[in-house]
């Protein structure tokens, strides 16, 4: 035949200069250089523009920032198996504790970080360290609806008809559901009561959703009412939504949220390097200013603009002992699923 | 030179009379080698190994068995799940098809500008991306949005429709994400149908409706079976719009793999459920085409 020929030589020429040419490849990384996952829309935003520059003055250290929800972090490296796609997670208690019970972190030295002491104690263990606190509370419309008093008004007119229902996916998703469980009658661990009143309201409420859809629909006056934390609050009244936070009579919900590093990691030592700059009195201070609106856990920071005065204040809130929830929640979600499909 | 020399040579090596080629020719299928490798590495050994891992009855992997099968098919949720999967891909399908088959005629009739215009149109959409369209369409179905306006303000109803998180909304914005699927094949075999054969209908006395039943469908079916297998593949598993248009309440099969293996990290259930949507589509496909080969025999 005429052309060129293909024999033996040219297949094995052409196979070897291909799989050369991907020894070339290769991410290019700078000495000292990581990726953390953080939440998407605030949390990625307001990391990309205050911790990261700082960590690069005091450490040297480029990081990436790889967007994702807490259950998706850990579920990428689960999935790794040893070999984590990033250095370090965010997540909230519900999460954290999967992430214990699965062994997914690399132990955590408290005493490698430098501001280890300007944190409340307790927040740093040997899992990972807490770099923010969050409150829930029933969020609404003021210029469409009356601030809310309580869990049980959400099921009462005028807030039924204009209700966003979210399931236990996220964290603050389970623990509103929780708290209207008990006010309900039920408990931490029972949430009969909570399923059979929403039967009946299923027929009335304006949207059931995903957590991620929320502000969404929020946005586009879809719902009214509905329950999430103020960084959700302040990311959408930022963007000129109506929306403000009603603490319900039995307590706003607070729970912390943790960096972790994880197993396999390549890059520890900026890990630690990173967690300490968000921890920073500089970072937590600036985190703390619209539009972030993040509460922070460094104690000289004093705390400004936000809906409570003083850390303290946060233990007056409702938190929750998540080694209890967690076991229930795979049982939860399905029954939510079984429950709210039409 | 080669052949020179084998041809001097050849024959009193090899005690035959003639030309001999240097070398052997290679077999065809040598050829398709390198991308069946790539196949195979890439897209049957994951395959493989995701039944293998559905054929496990714990999250942890450590215990093999059919538990998390029989869980599965014997939970009635869960077969409703897949009924409603295929309804809403067979759905989608007849309704691209109604709307797609006016266009296709339009552009068999059309002279070769209007063709190019339309084909242009029929493309735009696949210009930008199935989620830009998606969250386009939470806009025009939104309670105040463009969809219900016209509604209202034409007189047709007095309050907000809602479309949004219905099974409605999720069929009318699927159908127009997914048809330029349905079109493209069907235009190109709508473009090679001899026109005289209309003509010898219409000229044989045939009505137009006849002539379109009788002879345009028939001819166009390859098309519609190409287009009707892409519809149907691309909204069962279309899990950005059934999720985001469809809402909480309408639980879809890949609503199910993503929350098994996500947010429960139950693995073994997440991957059984994948293999029912794979088989779902799948037996689609093949039933579509023992369908147009079935048409085509009667017509």
């Amino acid at each position: 035949m005429t052309g060129p020929a293909i024999d033996r030589r040219t297949v094995l020429a052409g196979g070897a200069a291909l799989a050369g040419s991907s020894l070339l490849g290769g991410p290019a990384r700078a000495a000292g250089s990581m990726t953390a996952a953080i939440y998407p829309g605030t949390w990625d935003e307001a990391y990309r523009r205050i911790v990261a520059p700082i960590l690069k003055a005091k450490h040297g250290v480029d990081i990436g920032f790889e967007p994702l929800f807490a259950v998706d972090q850990l579920a990428k490296v689960a999935a790794a198996r040893g070999v984590s796609p990033f250095d370090a997670l965010v997540l909230d208690p519900g999460p954290r504790a999967a992430g214990i019970e699965r062994g997914l972190f690399a132990p955590f030295d408290p005493s490698k970080l430098t501001n280890a002491d300007k944190i409340p104690p307790g927040y740093a263990d040997k899992y990972g360290a807490a770099v923010n606190a969050q409150i829930v509370g029933i969020v609404y419309n003021p210029k469409k609806l009356p601030k809310p008093k309580s869990w049980l008004d959400l099921f009462e007119e005028p807030y039924v008809s204009r209700l966003g229902l979210t399931g236990f996916q996220t964290t603050f998703g389970t623990v509103s559901l929780i708290e209207m469980a008990k006010k309900l009658g039920g408990s931490d661990t029972d949430m009969e009561p909570l399923f059979a009143a929403m039967k009946k309201i299923l027929p009335k409420v304006a949207a059931v959703t995903s957590p991620a859809a929320l502000p969404g629909l929020f946005q586009q006056g879809q719902i009214d009412v509905s329950y999430t934390n103020t960084n959700n609050v302040a990311s959408l009244q930022a963007r000129g939504v109506d929306i403000d936070i009603a603490f319900p009579d039995s307590g706003a919900i607070t729970f912390i949220t943790t960096l972790h590093i994880a197993k396999g990691a390549e890059n520890v030592a900026a890990a630690y390097q990173y967690i300490d700059a968000a921890l920073s009195a500089e970072a937590q201070a600036a985190l703390m200013k619209p539009p972030a609106n993040m509460i922070p856990v460094n104690k000289s920071v004093k705390l400004e603009g936000l809906s409570i005065a003083s850390l303290d204040e946060l233990s007056k809130f409702v938190s929750h002992d998540w080694s209890k929830i967690n076991p229930q929640r795979a049982a939860w979600i399905e029954r939510f699923n079984k429950e709210v499909t039409k | 030179m080669h052949a020179e020399l084998s041809k001097r040579v050849g024959p009193k090596l090899l005690g035959m009379g003639g030309y001999r080629p240097a070398m052997p020719a290679a077999p065809h299928w040598l050829l398709a080698s390198p991308l069946a490798l790539a196949y195979g590495l890439f897209f049957a050994a994951p395959l493989l190994l995701l039944a293998w891992i559905s054929l496990h009855e714990d999250a942890e992997l450590t215990r093999m068995g059919f538990a998390t099968w029989a869980k599965f098919l014997g939970d009635p949720f869960y077969v409703g799940v897949v009924i409603k999967t295929l309804k809403l891909g067979i759905i989608t399908v007849i309704a691209a098809s109604v709307l797609s088959y006016p266009v296709a005629l339009v552009y068999y009739t059309a002279g070769p500008r209007v063709r190019r215009i339309l084909l242009f149109v029929v493309l735009l959409p696949l210009l930008t991306s199935v989620v830009v369209r998606t969250f386009a369409w939470i806009a025009l179905l939104s309670r105040e949005g463009v969809a219900n306006t016209l509604l209202q303000s034409s007189g047709l109803t007095t309050a907000p429709v809602p479309l949004l998180q219905t099974e409605l909304g999720l069929v009318i914005a699927l159908m127009q994400i997914e048809m330029p699927l349905m079109l493209l094949p069907l235009l190109a075999v709508m473009q090679r149908i001899d026109p005289r054969l209309v003509e010898a209908s219409r000229a044989l006395g045939a009505s137009k409706w006849r002539t379109l039943a009788k002879v345009l469908i028939p001819l166009s079916l390859p098309g519609w079976v190409a287009g009707a297998t892409l519809v149907f593949a691309s909204s069962t598993t279309a899990f950005i719009s059934q999720s985001v248009i469809g809402g909480g309440r309408l639980v879809y099969l890949p609503t199910v793999i993503w929350q098994q293996a996500m947010v429960l990290y139950d693995w073994p259930f997440a991957a059984v459920a994948s293999m029912m949507l794979l088989a779902c589509v799948l037996g689609g496909v093949v039933l579509l085409g023992l369908l147009g080969r079935w048409i085509s025999r009667e017509a």
